[in-house]
This record gives C-alpha cells, structure tokens and sequence, in this order.
C-alpha cells in the first residue's frame, strides 16, 4: 500500500481524471479561442482572443494566493508542517502565474496601446501595481529563505502570507480603478466593456475555469514531491 | 462604441505590397489554394499559430504526465523503505 496515497490529499485514481479532464478541457478551449470567428474591431483584431489567455492567468493566480492563504491560516491553527509545504507550493505556482500574466500583458500592450512608439512598459497603474504585488509574494519567499527554523519559518510565513493576501483585491481591483490606466477597468468601468462581444464570454469562462484546473494539477503534483522530502527528512531525524 | 470592420484585404490576390512574400511589381501567382494549404491559409494565417500553439500544449502535456509518473514511482519506493524499516523495528 502507498503511504502517501489519499493521505492528507487527493486519492491518485481521482488525481488522474481530473488530470485528464483538465488536460482535455483547455485543449479545446484553445481550439475554440482560435477558431470560434469574433468580430473584428480597431486596434484589437486577431488579438482579442488574448482575452482567451492572458486574463485567466491573473484569476489563477488570485485563486492559488486565496488556496495559499487558507493553507497558511490552517497552519496557524495547527502547526501542522504539511499545511505550510500547501501554502508555499500554491503560492508558488500562483506566482508563476502571475509572471506569465505579467509577460503577456507587456506583449499585448506593446502591440495594442503602445503600437508605432515603441514602447514596452509605460507604468501604466494596472501593470504598475500587478508588479507590485508580485514582488509582495516575491517578498515572501525571500522571507522563508532567510529563517533556517522549520517551524518558525512556517508560523512566521504564513502571517505574512495573510497580510499578503489581503493585499491582492486592493492592488488588482480597488487602486487601478481610482486611476487612469489603459487597462479596461480603469476609472470605475467594469473589465467586461461593451466592445466585449458577448460571444467571447463562451470561451472566456471555460477558459478561466481550465487554468485554474491546470494551477491544481501543478499545485497537486508539487506537494506530493514537498511532502516526499518532508517524509525523508522526518527519516533521517529520526535515525540519528 | 461602434465596433468597426476592417477594410477587406485586397493585397492577398493578384498585387503585392513591400512587405509581401512576393516582390513587389513581379506577377503574383493567382492559382488556387489547395490541400492543406487552402485551410491552413485562411484567416490571415491564424490557423498556423493554432498549430504551434497546440504542438507547445502537447508538448506541456508529455512534461506533465511524465512528472507524474516518476511522482508515483518515488512513493512506491518510499512506501516499501517505510514499511521495511517499521518490520526490522
């Protein structure tokens, strides 16, 4: 029997269907976001279907810091080593999504708002603060890096990592809609503007819902080799 | 806010512009599209980028299964080191 199998985590049978389901899933969502015909509007063209793309890599990213963040709180509760190898492994791939949000969003712009200036970073406020708060979760690595103490590290971590939570709707949502930003949502106007054809709507959600299915997938597939050293540490401890 | 539609593409048949494949003021070949072509062409091309996007998916996806199986094989091996070392105690 394997050890690890079902314990505290997903049983390996119910890990492969939903592998296999999400891995089938964002195949035809990026079918779809090619092939289903938007309207063609100024500016945007073939590129609209970004929509398809890059906006699901920052609703990851926010779902992997509120997993984090619950892991974290777990934590705080427990003291339970196995809820902090969570949150950090979330985290993690939170911010791997995150940078790919960030990196596309700088192409898309390049060709779209800055087209024929030839500029790439113009500290728009939306790009601004979703720099920021990258470097706020890169701030809590460093944190972790710097205390050799398991379980200091975990406790003192995972506080931060609610503050840093806390932080992520008032610098992706709140400050970007007090300011003048190219970005839809900018000044009060919902992210969805009318020149959103509803029809992208239907590849959109699935869309969004497949990332987050590919975050869980990688996020799963991380803990289970964390709590692989965590086992072998607790070995050799207990050998000597 | 109108959503405007672009001018058709007149460049694509018959005459080219200086950043066509095809040097400007030469003959333009006006055959017909066929076989893979006639589909992989349309669109301005989008089909092309469909493909190499779904060849780096395939290629994440081979990443992604592998890694899992080399996981399962780690906690097989772990497992029987466990259970060893409880029966020797």
């Amino acid at each position: 029997m394997n050890v690890f199998a079902g314990k505290d985590g997903v049983r390996p049978s119910t890990y492969r269907i939903i592998r296999n389901v999400v891995v089938v899933w964002l195949t035809l969502v990026i079918l779809s976001g090619f092939l289903l015909s938007i309207p063609r509007i100024a500016i945007l063209e073939h590129t609209a279907r970004n929509l398809y793309f890059h906006v699901p890599m920052w609703f990851t990213m926010m779902a992997a810091f509120i997993v984090s963040a619950y892991h974290s709180l777990r934590h705080l509760q427990s003291g339970d080593l196995r809820r902090d190898v969570r949150a950090l492994q979330a985290a993690r791939v939170g911010a791997l999504f995150g940078i790919l949000g960030l990196i596309t969003g700088i192409v898309w712009a390049r060709f779209t708002w800055y087209v024929g200036t030839n500029v790439w970073w113009n500290f728009d406020p939306k790009q601004t603060l979703a720099a920021v708060q990258l470097l706020i979760y890169g701030a809590y690595f460093t944190l972790r890096s710097a205390i050799d103490d398991s379980e200091k590290r975990a406790r003192i971590a995972a506080v931060y990592n609610l503050f840093a939570v806390v932080t992520v709707p008032f610098l992706l949502y709140v400050l970007p809609r007090q300011m003048e930003s190219l970005h839809p949502g900018a000044e009060g106007n919902p992210a969805f503007s009318e020149i959103t054809h509803p029809v992208m709507r239907l590849v959109f959600y699935p869309a969004v819902i497949g990332f987050i299915g590919l975050f869980w997938v990688l996020y799963t597939q991380r803990v289970r080799m964390a709590q692989m050293v965590l086992r072998s540490n607790e070995m050799e401890e207990a050998e000597l | 806010m109108i959503i405007h539609s672009l001018q058709e593409d007149t460049t694509s048949l018959g005459e080219s512009s200086p950043y066509d494949s095809v040097w400007s003021g030469t003959e333009v070949p006006v055959q017909q599209r066929e076989g893979l072509e006639k589909v992989m062409l349309q669109e301005d091309k989008l089909y092309v980028v469909l493909a190499v996007v779904l060849i780096i998916w395939m290629g994440i996806i081979f990443l992604l299964f592998r890694t899992d199986r080399k996981i399962d094989r780690l906690e097989r091996n772990m497992t029987e080191r466990i259970s060893e070392k409880s029966s020797r105690s």
